[in-house]
């Protein structure tokens, strides 16, 4: 998704990471009781995760998050009104990418004069299932977030 | 459900179903095509901004949501 940002930038697209709450609590990155301790889990997303879109924080009780649907990692595109134009239950980048590309090209077609309206789609969308980096992604949350999910079962 | 609680709630201390599932909630999100719920962020090190701040100053703007776990 950084790199999908960088490409695109030229292009007048916009990127964020917007931080929300902690999917996978665990002893090393805890539940969120603060501002001060969102903004240091949100550092570390940057520093370690490699974030390098603007990172945003949500308010702690998540009003931003909750009004989206609440989904742990997905994905929205806005265009400069405010209309949301695509939504993704989770975040891939292929998916964004092919999306975008669609979107600019309405863009060039409508400076073109091409008459256009809008129609609904829905369509199943494929990502890959990293089930190792997964569980990497659990550990550097700590043995708990590990030990949760196994447990859950979900 | 009073400010505390909903606090306690959203930002759950463990991963189980009961904790976990009561938030997922796609299917009743906003709409495509039609004006989206604006909201207050705060930049990482920086004052207070908006949602619709942020959209208005692209073509287009992505939104990824997410942490670090």
């Amino acid at each position: 998704m950084n790199a999908l940002a960088d490409e695109l930038a030229a292009a007048n697209v916009g990127s964020i990471f917007l931080y929300t709450h902690e999917a996978h609590p665990g002893e090393n990155y805890p539940h969120l009781t603060s501002m001060v301790q969102k903004a240091v889990h949100a550092r570390a997303l940057r520093d370690i995760l490699g974030v390098t879109r603007p990172i945003f924080l949500d308010a702690l009780d998540g009003a931003g998050h909750r009004a989206y649907g609440t989904m742990p990692n997905m994905t929205w595109i806005f265009n400069r009104a405010g209309i949301p134009i695509y939504k993704s239950d989770w975040s891939d980048h292929h998916s964004v990418a092919n999306a975008l590309t669609y979107f600019l090209d309405v863009s060039q077609r409508r400076r073109g004069r091409e008459r256009l309206v809008p129609f609904r789609v829905e369509r199943l969308d494929y990502r890959t299932s990293d089930t190792e980096a997964f569980y990497a992604g659990l550990a550097r949350s700590g043995p708990k977030a590990v030990d949760e999910f196994k447990k859950a079962g979900l | 459900m009073t400010t505390p609680e909903l606090l306690a709630a959203y930002n759950y201390d463990s991963f189980t179903p009961e904790k976990v599932l009561r938030w997922l909630n796609f299917d009743a999100s906003p709409p495509l095509g039609q004006p989206a719920p604006d909201f207050p962020l705060w930049r990482l090190d920086g004052p207070e901004t908006s949602l619709g701040e942020i959209w208005s100053q692209h073509l287009l703007t992505v939104v990824e949501f997410g942490s670090f776990t």
